[in-house]
């Protein structure tokens, strides 16, 4: 159960890292295996994200299209960090039981 | 299958973008109002119509509002005694656009009342996602 939920935090802490956006993720029963999806998903949100707010900069895409994937973006990024800190303060809790 | 209220924010975005296409229409026909033809009798500018459509986003099933195109209204041109103008015909009458102000000012306040609407349920969509996401927080 540990092992799966520090193997499912990862992707989130390599978000910034990567710079190319990954595939979609087919949807997976395992409760690791969700939370990599949710993660991975969420990366690609935020990279469309990022890339809609440069071409807003340059003019080449309508603001309101900028402004609804951005917001996207915002969102994504938000739901993976709620979900992060509650993996967090469930692992937390399970490191804190006593022997 | 999308959420609803990720949805709801995609249909009202396709609104905010039909309703400046309006507003880009009206400033063409303000701004061409008094535009003439160049040769005697010639057709003037002729004022045009925003023509919206109903459309299904393939993505999310729901029914997005798009510019269909233009039409060019067939009402009839003004008409001015101008005689010296290089679009006056032989009995000196110049052909003006049909565009009336007053119907451009009325359209360009619908469209800004319309952009309104689509943007207070972006915020109101917004808002219900974020109270929703919240919940995770203030469990912690």
């Amino acid at each position: 159960m540990i092992e799966g939920i520090s193997r499912a935090s990862f992707p989130v802490a390599d978000m910034r890292a990567s710079l190319v956006v990954p595939a979609p993720q087919p949807p997976s029963t395992e409760f690791a295996g969700i939370l990599n999806t949710l993660a991975t998903n969420a990366i690609g949100t935020i990279r469309a994200g990022e890339e809609a707010a440069a071409a807003g900069i340059t003019g080449a895409m309508p603001v309101q299209d900028v402004v609804e994937k951005v917001l996207a973006a915002e969102r994504a990024l938000q739901t993976t960090i709620a979900i992060r800190d509650k993996m967090v303060g469930a692992w937390l809790e399970i490191s804190r039981m006593q022997i | 299958m999308i959420d609803p209220l990720t949805a709801s924010i995609r249909v009202a975005a396709s609104g905010l973008e039909a309703q400046s296409m309006r507003l880009r229409v009206v400033s063409e026909n303000l701004a061409n109002a008094e535009s003439a033809g160049r040769t005697p009798g010639a057709d003037p500018y002729r004022r045009k119509d925003v023509l919206f459509s109903a459309e299904v986003d393939r993505l999310s099933g729901a029914t997005l509002v798009a510019v269909a195109g233009t039409r060019n209204d067939p009402s009839t041109f003004r008409l001015e005694h101008r005689p010296g103008h290089p679009a006056a015909d032989a009995n000196g009458y110049v052909k003006l656009p049909n565009v009336n102000l007053i119907i451009e000012l009325a359209d360009m306040k619908q469209a800004n009342r319309s952009y309104e609407a689509n943007l207070q349920v972006v915020k109101q969509g917004r808002d219900m996602l974020q109270m929703t996401i919240d919940l995770l927080r203030s469990g912690a």
